[in-house]
């Protein structure tokens, strides 16, 4: 009968009406400016988050003390309007403008600078870029040495009391190694002035008598009582009247332990932003209180709304003070992930910027376009080298792949975007800085040579090289190349293989690679975010990599006058010993403008000779190129500057792709 | 699905069992459609350049030279080369190998499970049968490539790009369909008449099953086996798709090549070599099985 | 009797012995034992079902709609469903509804051992955590260590609570929530795509078999054939760069409007038609060939009329039988359609999740899909029965 026509017409007409019902047809209106960012935003509470796409949308939505220009990247004035230094450079008082306010009608005080600092400096919440106010007065201790202190008298205590019990003769030096390694002695002894105890700290050769090993633990029982001190002392005094105080409602005092050039762009950046007490302490909002149904904030921009995997949406905020410099009503930020979609989003008009993710192999073509940018970032593309177990143990074998490996094919023909090949760990453009000269080079016999020399002739007798990248078309690119130019200019058997990236993590963290990418930015423009991560056993070093010269030269560059009385240590350590010499001379003494200037001279020289050893002795990782950073920019858009323009009308690189979104306008 | 639909779509699709002196008859008339054998002989055809040519003309899949990258199709490299120069023929062919090999060994490992499965069910019945299609019930209502998604990460740190994992996943999930068939026919085989006279000749379950059940079901694992593998090979594609497939098969070219689709810059060859290669061995292998059924069951030709 | 049984224990130890290998004695009899228990609601006494089946969907209907309707209100319908149950619904039906709850508990739980013996920890972030944050944030978020642990908190948290719980990956967000909005995306989407396949594969299909042989049946067979021979991404990549790229009539990816919805849909759909149109050609030859076929027309029927009052039926069967599969396979294919279109829906979510390993999100899309396919194959089946009554004896 008809029965059956009637069926599956009614059916059709229901699926299709409850198509219709579900289908959410929010159309929204067109926003105002539209970019790509490269993934969802993880955690937008500014203390937690630590990525760039939640840098980019926190830099809009929240403000610091200062706030970067759009056009220069200078520190300007925002929540402050004004700030003094004092003469011998460690003293800031900032004074706060009347006219912020926080989204909710608040005004933004002191206080809240004062409760935000100590909230991201809390050991309990453990805010992973709390180490970047670590020069403040007190900070440091506040942060870390509580939990030093729980280490020192609990694990390690244990451990050596165990190693003493169990060895009446002494230990080898390798056992005492081991057990530092094992309960992380080092970063809890790292501020240790104790010298006898820092230079058994470092010894790797013979042994330690059972004398030594029990006079080693009442050390390190007094190191824990200095500590605890110092703790105790910081948590009463910070906030209150040492290292950051608010005297009043719009005054902020931070007082540095020793002068930091890029004092002013850390208050720009977001971990150091303020957060509204009375919402982050509500009850219930511990996890949730930044999203957009419950968040507060005091940037230009409001986090109106946030569909996860459709888009974020910003909207102009009216309470902001310097609302009439911001030129957008809406913003919306694309969470696409697929290079070529994120594209072909740019080139049907989609989306009105493309930051850096594109097809690589396109690269050539697009720099033609005239929307098209490139400038130089401050990133480094490089592999780390396993040093703990074969063959990368030997570093004549991991010198030999730095320079089996032909990275200007890579640059050229890989990438194409105007990458530079790189023979350094850290990227050009750091101001003042001059890097020290590097054996990193394209030299196959010299590399062969080395081989041979460490026990494998023309690479007879090397296990196959594993080099792990975490899943990305680029990723695997480069690896296959690599892997190829070693097979081929070795003689050597390597292979690329990846993981996803939770894996990839895990993998590198436990130390179950021969060869793994990695990459990283740097936080401000100073060597020391690329160098600081190399100390033995740096929470981001996973390498194996350990050098106690090292660890000297780059904790002497953190803080010069604590260090100017390891003279003979640090002469030790360097390689231009004439030079150093002068420096540390014109650094001690009483302290005046020549001597500062000499001090932040040796700093910058201490961090080359650090770089050195990293390039010229140790080799524990491979860097392959410095980034570039690029995009698409619809010339329909103003207030964006890929290239920053200076006041005094020259152009320079806008180095870490900061791109503050106040002065962004699309004509349409 | 229920019983009622299992067995309507088994009518459906399915020819009615027969005795076993077919294979003759069934041959001949595979041979007379024009369609399965050309479709047999596309197969043969490209199994060959898969396996043979490579060793041949000595194709390296793997050299990279960057600066050669992204040329069309010349006489130096017939298909052109991907986006680090590598020989795109040499991927192809190479790739073939894999997603042949894959397809094959999922396929052979879910008929291997699925007819001893629906074997054992179908003829035993009864409380067995209800117990193990439940089993069968329970599987189909997993969405099945969660579980191959998973155990694909399950082996990711280890695999690396092996094929193993990939088709263990891919077969695990296949049986299914097999068992439910198989059992349908079993089912339906031992109540005839043969089976009956076998029994009170006083044969043994394993005889019966060995020598009067599995001949009969022989047509029908053919059909779906052939028609199990484009199914296999898509699945596989996939999994390359979202990252989780093996290193060189024809669905992670095909992948890659749909991942550079723009308007900027056409490397058509990169997504029609891999992508002509597939369609012809899964059409090949559509056809053959059409044509397989067909010559089973002369009832559903027309 | 004895002997089956015995051989079962057998193979079942056997299961336990293999699996325990790999992921520990504990788990394996949890999940041998589980499976087993049930596959054994085949068992229970038709008594025992008539009773127990309509209480346990109550329950499941009270656990789902909490939320939405309030405890009274969720209570009420829940009532309601047993009362229904117990007077109205037929036997085999109750049996697969006894079926369907005990299945997914025993999906959240392999799903569970097969996220937790994956390599990847869901609180390793890119620079370290100390051993006390994780195992702070492991209480937190209720992610112990152990498998069986996690089984039975997410399993308590579920009944009692109705919660999926916390994302692990996605700050702050309960996975309810974010599941909520993408829930009626992949519904619209896939709805739709069902509704395409449907349309143009019974199109195609009848018309190609009330013309067999013709230059148009092989036109739209071989058309069939290039559906189901090339993954349904390429079909979208072809869709994309004529419509989106070249055309500029649809946009590329994302979701919003009616634009959006079209290529996806249509990616996923066509397949599907391809085999509903076979199906339709073989069931409309098949049926066009019976005798009472022949009675229609020489009573006198028009041509339509015959096709449209009887010959439809025989069409039609095979494709609503299809159906359960095809809306598995839908899903499956929406993994991929959803990831190459940027669209905001249930699958995008399952791959993320898993790459993440947000264990919660996983279970979550899991659970809705099984609960959504399982439904989807029951109504499918019924849809079977009123449209061939003969056949209700073997449901």
């Amino acid at each position: 009968m008809y029965r059956t026509l009637l069926g599956i017409v009614g059916c059709l007409v229901g699926a299709l009406f409850l198509v219709g019902m579900t289908f959410s047809a929010s159309v929204e209106e067109e926003a105002d400016f539209r970019f790509i960012n490269s993934t969802e935003p993880k955690n937008l509470d500014p203390h937690l988050a630590t990525g760039e796409p939640e840098g980019r949308i926190l830099f809009n939505i929240f403000e610091g003390l200062m706030r970067l220009d759009a056009k220069t990247l200078r520190p300007i004035g925002g929540v402050a309007k004004s700030y003094e230094l004092s003469e011998d450079e460690t003293r800031y008082t900032f004074h706060l403008r009347d006219n912020a306010r926080w989204t909710d009608g608040h005004p933004v005080t002191a206080h809240d600078f004062v409760y935000s600092w100590k909230r991201i400096l809390d050991p309990e919440i453990a805010g992973q870029y709390a180490y970047i106010l670590h020069g403040i007065v007190d900070a440091r201790a506040f942060n870390t040495f509580g939990a030093h202190v729980k280490a020192l008298r609990g694990e390690i205590r244990e451990a050596l009391t165990k190693l003493i019990a169990k060895s009446p003769g002494g230990a080898s030096a390798r056992e005492w190694q081991a057990l530092l390694a094992d309960t992380g002695a080092h970063s809890a002894l790292e501020q240790a002035k104790d010298t006898v105890l820092t230079k058994r700290l470092s010894q790797r050769q013979g042994r330690l008598s059972r004398a030594e090993l029990e006079d080693s633990l009442q050390r390190v029982l007094e190191q824990a009582k200095q500590l605890e001190r110092a703790y105790r002392e910081a948590r009463q005094h910070l906030g209150k009247d040492r290292g950051i105080y608010a005297p009043d409602d719009h005054t902020f005092i931070v007082e540095l332990e020793a002068p930091l050039p890029y004092f002013l762009e850390i208050t720009t950046f977001y971990p150091t932003m303020p957060v509204p007490r009375w919402v982050v302490e509500a009850p219930g909002n511990a996890n949730d209180w930044f999203l957009p149904e419950k968040i507060v904030s005091n940037g230009p921009f409001v986090f109106k709304s946030w569909k996860v995997n459709d888009r974020i949406r910003l909207q102009k905020s009216l309470s902001y003070w310097a609302r009439d410099e911001t030129r957008s009503n809406t913003i919306d930020v694309f969470p696409i992930e697929n290079v070529t979609t994120a594209l072909n989003m740019y080139l049907t008009g989609q989306v009105d910027w493309l930051l850096k993710a594109y097809p690589e192999d396109l690269g050539q073509r697009l720099q033609e376009r005239k929307d098209f940018y490139a400038v130089p970032a401050m990133i480094v593309y490089f592999y780390r080298l396993n040093c703990s177990r074969p063959p990368f143990n030997d570093k004549r074998v991991r010198e030999a792949i730095n320079l089996a490996i032909d990275r200007t094919v890579i640059t050229r023909d890989v990438l194409g975007r105007g990458e530079l090949p790189a023979y350094l760990i850290v990227p050009p453009g750091m101001p003042g800085y001059e890097p020290p000269r590097s054996s990193v080079r394209f030299d196959v016999e010299r590399a062969r040579q080395l081989l041979a020399e460490a026990g494998h002739p023309d690479g007879k007798g090397l296990p196959e090289i594993g080099i792990l990248y975490n899943t990305h078309e680029a990723h695997k690119k480069i690896a296959e190349v690599v892997a190829d130019q070693l097979s081929r200019h070795l003689n050597i058997k390597a292979s690329a293989y990846n993981q996803e990236w939770q894996s990839y993590l895990s993998t590198v963290r436990d130390g179950n690679y021969d060869m793994a990418r990695a990459a990283w930015i740097g936080d401000y423009r100073d060597p020391n975010t690329f160098l600081d991560m190399w100390i033995t056993n740096g929470g981001n070093n996973e390498t194996g990599f350990a050098s106690p010269d090292y660890d000297l030269l780059v904790r002497a560059a953190g803080n010069v006058p604590g260090y100017l009385e390891r003279r003979e240590a640090i002469l030790e350590a360097v390689a231009d010993r004439a030079a150093i010499s002068q420096l540390l001379e014109a650094s001690s003494g009483a302290d005046s403008p020549e001597r500062r200037q000499a001090r932040s001279k040796l700093r910058l020289a201490l961090l080359g000779e650090a770089e050195r050893i990293l390039v010229n002795d140790e080799f524990p990782i491979v860097p392959i190129y410095f980034y570039v950073n690029s995009g698409l920019l619809s010339p329909k858009v103003k207030g964006l500057y890929p290239m920053l323009e200076l006041p005094d009308g020259t152009k320079a690189p806008n180095l870490q792709a900061h791109h503050p979104l106040y002065a962004v306008e699309r004509q349409r | 699905m229920s019983d009622a639909t299992a067995k309507a779509t088994a009518r459906a699709v399915l020819p009615a069992p027969v005795g076993r002196s077919v294979g003759s008859a069934a041959w001949r008339r595979l041979k007379k459609n024009r369609l399965a054998m050309l479709g047999g002989v596309v197969l043969v055809l490209i199994t060959l350049a898969c396996f043979v040519t490579p060793l041949l003309l000595g194709l390296d899949p793997t050299s990279t030279n960057p600066a050669e990258r992204h040329l069309p199709p010349s006489a130096a490299h017939w298909l052109g080369t991907d986006a680090l120069g590598r020989d795109y023929a040499a991927r192809v062919l190479i790739g073939g190998q894999t997603s042949l090999l894959v397809g094959i060994s999922a396929t052979f490992a879910s008929v291997l499970v699925g007819v001893m499965f629906g074997a054992i069910s179908g003829y035993f019945g009864g409380r067995t049968d209800e117990v193990m299609m439940r089993f069968v019930d329970f599987f189909y209502g997993i969405p099945y490539m969660f579980l191959v998604i998973l155990i694909m990460l399950m082996f990711s740190e280890t695999a690396r790009g092996d094929p193993l994992p990939v088709f263990l996943a891919l077969g695990l999930v296949q049986w299914l369909t097999m068992a439910r068939v198989i059992r349908g026919q079993v089912l339906a085989l031992r109540h005839r008449e043969f089976v009956l006279a076998a029994r009170v000749l006083g044969a043994s379950h394993l005889r019966i099953v060995t020598y009067h059940i599995l001949p009969n079901v022989l047509g029908v694992v053919l059909v779906y086996a052939t028609l199990t593998v484009p199914t296999v090979i898509i699945l596989e594609s996939f999994l390359s798709f979202l990252g989780l497939g093996v290193k060189l098969s024809w669905g992670q070219l095909v992948a890659e090549g749909v991942g550079v689709v723009n308007p900027v810059e056409s490397y058509w060859w990169l997504l029609f070599w891999p992508s002509v290669l597939l369609a012809l061995t899964l059409f090949s292998l559509n056809f053959l099985g059409d044509g397989l059924r067909d010559a089973l069951d002369p009832k559903t030709r027309h | 009797m004895a002997l089956r049984s015995l051989g079962l224990i057998a193979v079942a130890a056997l299961l336990v012995l293999v699996l325990a290998r790999s992921i520990g004695l504990v788990e394996a009899i949890a999940l041998v034992g589980g499976a087993g228990a049930t596959a054994g609601t085949a068992w229970l006494p038709i008594r025992v079902v008539r009773v127990l089946a309509p209480i346990l969907l109550g329950a499941l209907l009270f656990g789902l709609t909490r939320a939405t309707l309030t405890v009274p209100g969720a209570a009420c319908l829940g009532a309601l469903a047993v009362a229904v149950g117990i007077a109205k619904a037929s036997p085999p039906v109750l049996r697969r509804i006894m079926f369907i709850i005990p299945s997914l508990g025993l999906l959240i739980f392999v799903t569970t051992l097969l996220m937790y013996h994956a390599p990847g920890n869901p609180f390793a972030g890119e620079r370290i955590a100390t051993p006390q944050v994780e195992a702070a944030l492991r209480v937190q978020y209720g992610v112990p260590e152990s498998a069986l642990d996690f089984f039975q908190i997410y399993i308590r948290r579920l009944l009692l609570e109705g919660s999926f719980g916390p994302s692990l990956k996605v700050q702050g967000r309960m996975v309810g929530e974010l599941l909520e909005p993408a829930f009626p995306v992949s519904i619209a989407l896939g709805l739709l795509a069902l509704v395409i396949a449907c349309v143009l594969g019974l199109a195609l299909g009848i018309r190609a078999g009330l013309r067999p042989n013709s230059v148009s049946d092989y036109a739209s067979m071989a058309l069939a054939m290039v559906g189901l021979s090339l993954p349904n991404f390429v079909i979208g990549a072809a869709l994309i760069i004529v419509f989106a790229l070249y055309l500029g009539w649809l946009p590329v990816a994302g979701w919003g409007g009616y634009q959006h919805i079209l290529m996806p849909a249509f990616t996923l759909g066509l397949p599907y038609a391809a085999y509903i149109a076979r199906l339709a050609r073989s069931g409309t030859i098949e049926t066009m060939q019976q005798d009472f076929i022949r009675t229609a027309r020489a009573k006198g029927l028009s041509e339509t009329a015959v096709v449209l009052r009887h010959a439809l039926k025989g069409a039609i069967l095979p494709v609503v039988s299809f159906l359960g599969p095809a809306a598995a396979g839908i899903m499956t294919g929406s993994f991929v359609v959803e990831t190459l279109f940027s669209v905001p829906g249930m699958g995008q979510w399952f791959v993320k999740g898993a790459i993440n390993r947000d264990y919660s999100v996983v279970l979550g899309t899991a659970i809705i899909y099984s609960a959504l396919v399982t439904t989807f194959n029951l109504v499918v089946d019924l849809a079977y029965v009123w449209l061939e009554p003969r056949a209700r004896s073997e449901l």
